[in-house]
């Protein structure tokens, strides 16, 4: 029995108070997932969550209920627990759908975070997503929880004996959950420069202009495919290709890096390609570079193309990559900053999760 | 001998026994409790027309009573039109109509967060000091003859203290701290003035119809209803009344899907319930003044049983009625913008009340009332 129920069972006044925050459990949702569609559901014309006397709020202060709605990542745990703190006492807690009970469709993912390490959860409502039926239900037991005081499951289960009709294997008997992927392929064929024979005069004049303009600067110029080139050199020098590519191809499409763990290298690819060359606007180079895996630093390409500052600092966080020159390094941009380092790494691997069993059900 | 003011206390009970509220329905019970010895100065007092007006009828009773009906009414009604039910289950055979009740319990029993960054004197003081330019308007408004002071400028005071609530929720903007909070409160200054210069011309207007600003004399002199008299006027303050009670189309100062409730944003438990209520109570001072300009005020068919109880009523369910329109102006229509409102305030608003002015002396002139 939480702090908050003790509160609304104590005193003489024990009826009342339990009367009131019984039929006016005012929800402040936090809709972080598609969750929040069937809120929105369960509160309009079809199953109108008002006649609950509950009024969905926006505003954490006048509320005591907050519905938390899918999947919370570790940067909105932060936001789940500002809200949470901001409620009046007595205040009461509801999860909606999968992701919140264990991470649901983002389940193993090293960015998610479950509701009940954050706030203490009265009620989780399965389903992905759940009814509005369900969360009505979920309503409706947390008020049967407020006049009790207990929690109880409102799923009931009959148990039946299948072993006359059916055989069950014992591996089916033995439930385990399942486990994240935990070996990398021995050798993974990484193919960047695959060459095709293509009907393409234009692509062939312009390999020829890049060959003459950046003479001594690739190791090889392909044509790929229809509009694709590929650009093959060394990192030192990429500031020097951009230098002099940056007037025709004006911007980066992507900055991709690609994890080869047994050759012990990142293969780096950065995607130009021109908004002002009409005939460069279909066309696509790829400049590859590789670079050592223990010591992954490449000079960053922001300089001449300011597209690709962001693209840069992702790559950063997600492999670890250090784009010199580039002033946002060592800190995280899209990821929290609490994240496990280097997520997007082969050889990343999460905490596994332990699972305690109670001593009846081993 | 104890004396109070120079009069024994056997002569107070004569005055108000003689001053009381006569109901012939329940004057047995009436008799029989003036006969016991302690209750009889609590019931002599209590039905004594003075406290009577202010602690029952039209006062503090049927603003509680107004409050938790209209509350109901407002929910119940945008859940109709919205095709659904809208409160129910708190108790299913009176529809819901506990909900307020309800709601009002659990404010009651709530934490009350006064947040780091708060003028806390301020932000505790003044949600309850927002109560007396409500509660006071209420002694001069007069019921037949239930009224609490008979003043010949009581429609002028009952204006002038009305002007003063937005004051205090500015004040309560201010003390809360908050950015939302302040814009609110900034966009309650703009709209204060946007209605209230109309709406006080507006009031000129009838006082120069009905030739006084006397509101007891105001109701004896309406044969015809004011609204009759001078439509424009009385539009005019509907769409006042809208804008200084920020109903729907000018729920501009308190926007809670702008900015989370304006002044009221950092409130919490019983505190918000007070400030949240102060609109509706306005609007119940709002409702009883249009009814006393232009409905008739406390007029209306006489009902012999309830004796002085009769004009009371009467009042009351026509205050009730304009509030129902105000209610109902919420579920239907969607929020202007600041600036669209301000338009409307110091152009279209401005003109007709001084349309309004005009037929106002074109009516007194014909004759007047």
């Amino acid at each position: 029995m939480d702090e908050h129920i003790e509160f609304l069972k104590s005193g003489p006044l024990s009826l009342v108070k339990r009367w009131g925050a019984k039929w006016s459990l005012w929800p402040v949702h936090l809709v972080t997932a598609c969750c929040g569609v069937e809120l929105a559901h369960a509160y309009a014309c079809g199953y109108d969550g008002e006649r609950l006397g509950s009024l969905n709020y926006g505003i954490c202060r006048q509320t005591n209920l907050i519905i938390v709605e899918g999947a919370i990542t570790r940067k909105m745990a932060k936001v789940l627990r500002i809200t949470w703190e901001q409620m009046p006492d007595p205040k009461f807690v509801i999860v909606m759908g999968a992701c919140g009970l264990n991470g649901g469709l983002f389940w193993n993912g090293y960015h998610m975070v479950k509701p009940s390490d954050v706030v203490p959860v009265d009620y989780f409502i399965p389903g992905c997503p759940p009814t509005p039926e369900a969360l009505l239900r979920g309503i409706r037991a947390l008020q049967d929880k407020i006049m009790t005081g207990e929690t109880n499951s409102t799923a009931k289960f009959s148990k039946a004996d299948l072993s006359s009709i059916i055989e069950i294997p014992e591996e089916i008997k033995q439930k385990r959950v399942p486990t994240p992927p935990h070996s990398i392929a021995k050798a993974p064929v990484i193919q960047i420069d695959g060459q095709r024979e293509i009907e393409w005069d234009e692509g062939a004049n312009l390999i020829q202009t890049l060959k003459k303009d950046l003479e001594g600067l690739y190791i090889s110029i392909e044509m790929t495919d229809l509009n694709r080139i590929c650009l093959k050199t060394t990192p030192e020098k990429t500031p020097e290709i951009a230098e002099r590519l940056k007037f025709t191809f004006d911007h980066v499409k992507s900055v991709n890096v690609v994890d080869v763990p047994n050759e012990n290298k990142f293969i780096i690819e950065y995607v130009v390609s021109s908004y002002g060359v009409k005939d460069l606007m279909p066309v696509l180079l790829s400049i590859i570079t590789e670079i050592p895996r223990d010591n992954p630093r490449h000079p960053s390409l922001a300089k001449h193309w300011p597209s690709a500052d962001y693209m840069e600092r992702e790559m950063h966080e997600f492999f670890g990559v250090w784009f010199e020159d580039n002033p946002w390094m060592g800190r995280n941009f899209l990821l929290s900053p609490d994240t496990p380092e280097y997520p997007l790494r082969k050889d990343f691997k999460l905490p596994r999760e332990t699972y305690v069993l109670r001593g009846d059900s081993r | 001998m104890v004396t109070i003011f120079g009069l024994t206390i056997s002569e107070i009970m004569n005055i108000m026994v003689k001053e009381g509220v006569s109901i012939p329905l329940i004057q047995p019970l009436i008799d029989f409790l003036l006969k016991i010895p302690i209750i009889q100065y609590v019931v002599a007092l209590i039905l004594w027309k003075p406290v009577f007006a202010v602690l029952i009828l039209p006062g503090l009773g049927g603003l509680m009573i107004s409050l938790l009906f209209i509350i109901w009414f407002e929910r119940k009604l945008t859940a109709r039109i919205q095709w659904r039910m809208g409160p129910l289950e708190v108790s299913r055979p009176i529809a819901g109509l506990m909900q307020p009740m309800a709601d009002g319990m659990r404010y009651l029993f709530q934490e009350v967060i006064v947040h780091r960054g708060a003028h806390k004197p301020y932000f505790v003081q003044l949600p309850i000091l927002a109560f007396i330019p409500i509660l006071l308007p209420i002694v001069f408004i007069p019921a037949g003859s239930i009224y609490g002071i008979n003043s010949p400028y009581s429609l002028i005071i009952t204006v002038a203290l009305l002007a003063l609530i937005p004051v205090t929720i500015i004040a309560i903007g201010w003390a809360s701290n908050s950015k939302f909070a302040y814009i609110g409160s900034v966009r309650e200054a703009f709209m204060y003035f946007a209605y209230e210069i109309p709406f006080m011309i507006m009031v000129l207007g009838m006082i120069i119809i009905y030739g006084t600003a006397d509101m007891a004399t105001i109701v004896e002199k309406q044969g015809i209803w004011g609204a009759f008299l001078n439509p424009f006027a009385f539009l005019g303050i509907l769409i006042t009344t809208a804008m200084a009670t920020s109903r729907l189309p000018f729920e501009i100062a308190e926007a809670d899907q702008e900015i989370a409730f304006g002044p009221f944003v950092e409130y919490s438990g019983i505190l918000f319930g007070l400030v949240m209520t102060l609109a509706y109570e306005k609007m119940y001072i709002m409702g009883l003044i249009v009814s006393v300009l232009f409905l008739g005020g406390g007029g209306g068919p006489a009902i012999p049983l309830l004796g002085d109880l009769s004009p009371a009523i009467w009042l009351f369910i026509k205050a009730l009625a304009v509030m129902m329109v105000m209610a109902f102006l919420r579920s239907i229509y969607p929020r202007y913008r600041l600036d669209q409102a301000l338009r409307i305030g110091w152009n279209s608003l401005i003109s007709l009340s001084l349309l309004s002015l005009v037929v106002a002396v074109i009516v007194r002139f014909m004759g007047g009332v």
